[in-house]
């Protein structure tokens, strides 16, 4: 019985495949030549996305992902070498001691000016102002002698600055040797520092 | 949303972010406190939206920490900080430098008019002015009237008074008046004494105006 089934089944994909039209051998051979050939000349993976950026409607897009890779890029190395300057300050900051390279670039800083401070029983004086953005680890001053002033130079661009001593750490003092700053915002005690044109 | 447009999108966020850090300025560090550096961040972030430069504010931040003020006292001297460099700016123009723009801010602090301000910058449209706002700025501190001060300032620029003689002219008013002298009676005598250094002011040209 399952023999004669079979047989039934197979009887009636002859007769379908009968009534399809006769196929030419040659032409089957030359689609698969050209499925091959097409296949072969299909853009690599890496061609497909240079590609896909160069299409005119994706420039914005690609303009945008560069940006950002760079910025990001940028940044990430911006905030190290940031990381290792801080330090470098912090350094500084406990040996208050001028380097060359604190004179690097004086010229771009502005002009040097002096400053000097007594105060014999402080152990450390820094000075502090608008020219050096009131960061306390800038401009270390040191010890002229052994009870001698505190010293340093700073550099300022021509024009009126706003400053003080920054004494221990803690305490802010205004120069005696200067005219006091009047301060809206804070208040508090400062001078005034007139740098000319060089 | 397309691939392109999902790319586009991470982009554009990137972008934003990294914009966000660099607002960032690496001193801020230098505040201990939370929350006065979220505020100092948020004034740089406001000041960044107004086209107005972020060194000003951070050295007014790092300004009120060295002096221990508060939060709160921080908070208002940015506030009003942001509010006279707004002013200045639309003074001085686009161009204007980030020392002309601070120093702008100090003279209008220090109650120089924004008249004033303004004569100075149409005196000098292409240098930086930022000394002569300086030294305006100083004349008004030690007690000069605004007025008498930009009258003279005005005077000596036109003049082409050079920069190493009104800061002089600012120190030699400093001097007199921690000897004693009354501020103005002390510029009247030093600025005669620079005008008298400088050539002539121009004459109005008279060749177009026919005799009658």
């Amino acid at each position: 019985m399952i023999t004669d089934e079979r047989d039934e089944v197979i009887d009636r994909a002859a007769r379908s495949l009968s009534a399809l039209p006769m196929v030419n051998p040659m032409a089957v051979l030359e689609i698969t030549a050209a499925a091959a050939v097409h296949r072969s000349m299909r853009p690599a993976r890496a061609r497909a996305v240079l590609g896909w950026f160069r299409r005119p409607s994706l420039s914005l897009a690609s303009t945008g992902l560069l940006m950002a890779a760079a910025l990001v890029v940028g940044f990430v190395t911006r905030a190290a070498l940031t990381g290792a300057a801080e330090t470098l300050g912090t350094q500084t900051s406990e040996h208050p001691v001028l380097t060359p390279a604190a004179d690097a670039g004086a010229a771009s800083r502005g002009v040097p000016v002096p400053m000097v401070y007594d105060a014999k029983n402080a152990r450390s004086v820094t000075v502090v102002g608008d020219f050096n953005s009131w960061d306390p680890a800038a401009t270390p001053m040191t010890r002229v002698g052994v009870d001698g002033p505190w010293a340093a130079t700073v550099f300022a661009k021509p024009g009126r600055h706003v400053y003080a001593f920054l004494v221990d750490g803690t305490t802010l003092v205004a120069d005696p040797r200067s005219p006091r700053a009047r301060d809206n915002d804070y208040g508090g005690d400062a001078s005034v520092l007139m740098v000319p044109t060089p | 949303m397309t691939t392109r447009t999902s790319l586009l999108t991470i982009a554009a966020l990137l972008v934003a972010a990294a914009g966000v850090a660099g607002a960032q300025d690496a001193r801020l560090a230098l505040i201990r406190d939370n929350a006065t550096r979220d505020v100092v961040n948020a004034q740089l972030v406001s000041a960044s939206s107004m086209r107005l430069p972020a060194e000003p504010f951070v050295s007014k931040a790092l300004e009120g920490v060295a002096k221990k003020a508060t939060l709160k006292s921080i908070r208002s001297a940015m506030a009003a900080l942001e509010k006279r460099m707004k002013t200045a700016y639309d003074l001085l123009g686009p161009s204007a430098t980030v020392d002309e723009l601070a120093a702008g801010a100090d003279a209008i602090s220090m109650g120089v008019s924004e008249k004033t301000i303004k004569q100075m910058r149409d005196r000098a449209p292409n240098r930086s002015i930022a000394m002569e706002l300086g030294v305006i700025t100083e004349l008004v501190a030690r007690g000069v009237p605004a007025k008498k001060a930009a009258a003279m300032m005005l005077d000596l620029m036109a003049r082409g008074a050079t920069g190493v003689q009104l800061t002089a002219l600012g120190r030699d008013v400093q001097g007199d008046v921690a000897a004693g002298l009354k501020p103005d009676v002390a510029l009247d005598l030093r600025g005669r004494g620079v005008l008298s250094l400088l050539p002539p002011p121009p004459t109005v040209s008279n060749v177009n105006v026919r005799p009658r």
